[in-house]
């Protein structure tokens, strides 16, 4: 690069090598040159960095915070007839006596429960294609495909599938057993929807667990290996303690993940039905606002969910910094 | 790493703070042009209504040949959700489409009412009860919608039954559908219920087989007793009618729209709880039967003493937003929407029952005829009455009733509170 003295870039770099050198050198600097423009361009300097990120900073607080205070400030008035009155806490007391709402929260617990099935379905197959089992190169493209699919393609394959006279009660009937209502028994119906979106999103998962495993010292493979592990002991003494952190992230992304993105399999295949056995949070929000006309009582429901997602990342941070640490 | 936690940290505090906060409703009027009116619905994009929004177009012209008039088709199925938003900001359309009933009244306080503008249409139209609320009428109905029983008339030939004499009474329909079942494989009825909505039509098309004339009139008038035994009745026929396996299989996984019009178009069920207009009608049945094969009965009587009739509404209408700038402009509008070569058009291309009965239906074969001729005995639908959260309540009950986790006893108590409530 052609150097000037001219050029602003250049008479910022001779300033902070000055600094460099101590504040006794930068007096003498400043004295000798007896310019007005250094002092300002050294405030320039400091300011340059706000400058820098005020945009992003603009974004966040006007596009993410604002609206969100906004959101929160909503939940605190009517709809219908008190439409703009503030009525206190009094949706989110309607909130909790709704027994929807309830089932909502339930659900999630049951995805938190079932959060270690979804990590563990990416986490064995990419362990699998990991040691190599025989044509590992097929499988480790056909794992992916469900990934690219949008939510309302899965869930209407899964529709045809699942269908109570559909090719999968037919195979089941086949075999002797009795047809199952995949999609219309309350007590089944949540459960196939949180398989099916672990199907459509597995993929994701195991790619991240398989960029982890290239982390991984092929030596303490070969190791264990030469040692007589079992492929059961060498995940569990193994693999599991070389990815402890591949697997605290897909854990973090896997939750994030069933908590936002299952609206679309919803919608499709249940409308948050039988019974509302299939409601999540996000799901009601969509149908208070848009159906019901209770725009104010969705933005309370918005705010429970935004509290439950803190609080879900906040735990999550604490594990991934603990897990560092360990490090 | 530590920033990352400072950061949920900051936004908590900033949310227990903004908690303080009070209501903030504020509503501007529209800065829309003077020249100009925007229509929403879902209905536009359709090219069976093509025919309609040109003759109506074409008659408002003719009206006042400076403003231009903008159709905004929405998806139907996030229709009311931007809708909300419009109405939540206080901009939006001038004119704007809407279902009768719950979907109309729960939006009232955005609307402006009509009474003044709409005197002389007061008479041509039918079905003006569904889009008004305490007395006064917010929109002016462009179609009827009700649920006749369609029957599909080969099965009842294939299985040796007159197709053109349907049963009467309950025990009669169900031994004639036992019959066509044996003969045919066919269900008795095709129903969907996975949007909740199965019931609702079951409702509406079998009350007035159920409910006495007076119950009838009183549950339309607000006066619903949840504890009486023929509404009690309604709710036992539905699970019965599911476990003695009249209904196609997996009925709370099957949608009404449109697997369960499937069912029924291509014969794999005898009956079906139908519509009038829109989709799910005969106009659509008849493409795949054809249209001698589309037969249209009465409900059955169910309860002795009742006197079936056509349930039926005012079924899609177009209303006018608080905040239009020139309001007597959007009436003329409505009304052009309404005019009876526009009706007419209506009928022709999309099959729909319009609200002008005075509409010639002559040419749309026997199932249309039966339907026109039976509008002036017609009640309002029973489904319709009820609030839109009932509704939703009463889907999710009715596929737990289905389902066996919640019994007839439990939901009706439940509908009765919240029918209360509402």
């Amino acid at each position: 690069m052609p150097v000037g003295r001219s050029t602003s870039v250049h008479s910022a770099g001779a300033e902070w090598t000055d600094e460099a050198r101590g504040l006794a050198s930068r007096r003498r600097w400043e004295a000798r040159a007896e310019t007005p423009r250094a002092p300002r361009r050294f405030r320039g300097d400091r300011l340059a960095p706000y400058v820098l990120v005020a945009p992003a900073l603009l974004i966040i607080l006007g596009l993410r915070l604002w609206p969100l205070l906004l959101g929160v400030n909503f939940s605190f008035t009517g709809d219908g007839d008190r439409d703009g009155m503030p009525v206190g806490l009094d949706n989110y007391a309607d909130l909790l006596s709704d027994p929807v709402f309830q089932i909502a929260l339930r659900n999630v617990g049951l995805l938190a429960l079932l959060l270690p099935v979804a990590v563990a379905v990416p986490g064995l197959l990419a362990t699998f294609i990991f040691l190599r089992v025989p044509g590992h190169r097929v499988f480790r493209s056909v794992y992916f495909f469900p990934a690219v699919l949008s939510p309302v393609i899965v869930g209407s394959i899964f529709n045809l599938l699942l269908a109570f006279d559909g090719p999968l009660n037919s195979l089941i009937e086949g075999i002797g057993l009795g047809p199952v209502d995949w999609l219309g028994d309350p007590k089944v119906a949540m459960f196939t929807v949180v398989g099916v979106h672990i199907w459509a999103t597995f993929g994701m998962a195991l790619v991240v667990f398989l960029a982890g495993f290239s982390t991984l010292d092929p030596t303490l493979v070969d190791a264990a290996r030469a040692d007589g592990a079992t492929v059961a002991q060498m995940i569990w003494h193994v693999i599991i303690p070389a990815l402890s952190r591949t697997i605290q992230f897909v854990f973090v992304t896997t939750m994030i993940g069933m908590l936002t993105s299952m609206f679309g399999l919803i919608y499709v295949m249940t409308s948050g039905g039988p019974g509302g056995s299939t409601y999540l949070p996000e799901y009601y929000i969509w149908v208070q606002q848009g159906q019901m006309n209770r725009p104010a009582l969705a933005s309370a429901a918005s705010t429970v969910l935004f509290l439950i997602m803190l609080v879900m990342g906040l735990v999550q941070i604490a594990l991934l910094r603990r897990a560092g640490r360990e490090d | 790493m530590k920033q990352q936690a400072l950061w949920p940290a900051v936004l908590a505090a900033a949310l227990v703070l903004a908690g303080c906060g009070s209501a903030s409703g504020t509503k501007n009027p529209s800065d829309a042009a003077g020249g100009k009116l925007v229509v929403w619905d879902w209905k536009s994009g359709d090219k069976t209504a093509a025919a309609y929004v040109e003759k109506a177009k074409a008659d408002f012209a003719k009206k006042h040949p400076g403003v231009t008039v903008e159709f905004v088709a929405q998806p139907f199925d996030q229709y009311y959700t931007l809708l909300g938003t419009a109405i939540q900001s206080g901009k939006g359309p001038d004119v704007m489409l809407f279902n009768g009933g719950g979907q109309l009244r729960d939006r009232v306080s955005a609307l402006l009412p009509l009474d003044e503008f709409i005197a002389a249409d007061k008479q041509r139209l039918a079905g003006w009860d569904a889009f008004a609320k305490d007395g006064k009428v917010y929109a002016a109905p462009i179609t009827l919608q009700g649920h006749p029983i369609y029957y599909n008339k080969a099965l009842y030939k294939k299985a040796g039954l007159n197709p053109d004499r349907p049963a009467t009474t309950w025990s009669a329909f169900v031994n004639d559908c036992a019959t066509i079942t044996k003969a045919t494989q066919a269900t008795c009825f095709a129903v969907g219920n996975k949007e909740g909505a199965g019931i609702q039509f079951f409702m509406s098309g079998l009350g007035s087989g159920i409910l006495t004339p007076k119950e009838y009139t009183d549950w339309i008038a607000g006066k619903r007793d949840w504890n009486s035994p023929n509404v009690k009745r309604m709710f036992e026929l539905w699970k019965e009618a599911n476990d003695s396996g009249l209904n196609n299989k997996g009925a709370n996984s099957t949608a009404l729209f449109n697997d369960a019009f499937g069912l029924f178009s291509s014969g794999k069920a005898v009956n079906i709880i139908g519509l009038m207009s829109d989709i799910g009608h005969w106009k659509d049945f008849r493409e795949f039967l054809g249209a001698d094969n589309v037969g249209v009965m009465q409900a059955p009587v169910i309860t002795s003493g009742t006197t079936p009739s056509l349930p039926y509404d005012g079924g899609i209408g177009y209303g006018i937003a608080k905040w239009t700038q020139n309001p007597a402009l959007a009436a003329d509008l409505v009304r052009s929407l309404t005019s009876i070569d526009a009706l007419h058009a209506f009928y022709t291309g999309a099959g729909a029952i319009v609200s002008d009965t005075t509409v010639k239906t002559s040419d749309g074969g026997p199932a249309v005829t039966t339907i026109v001729s039976s509008l002036k005995d017609g009640k309002p639908a029973l489904h319709v009455a009820l609030s839109s959260k009932t509704q939703d309540l009463m889907g999710r009950l009715s596929q737990q009733i289905i389902a066996g986790s919640v019994s007839v006893d439990d939901a009706l108590k439940q509908l009765a509170e919240s029918d209360k409530a509402s």
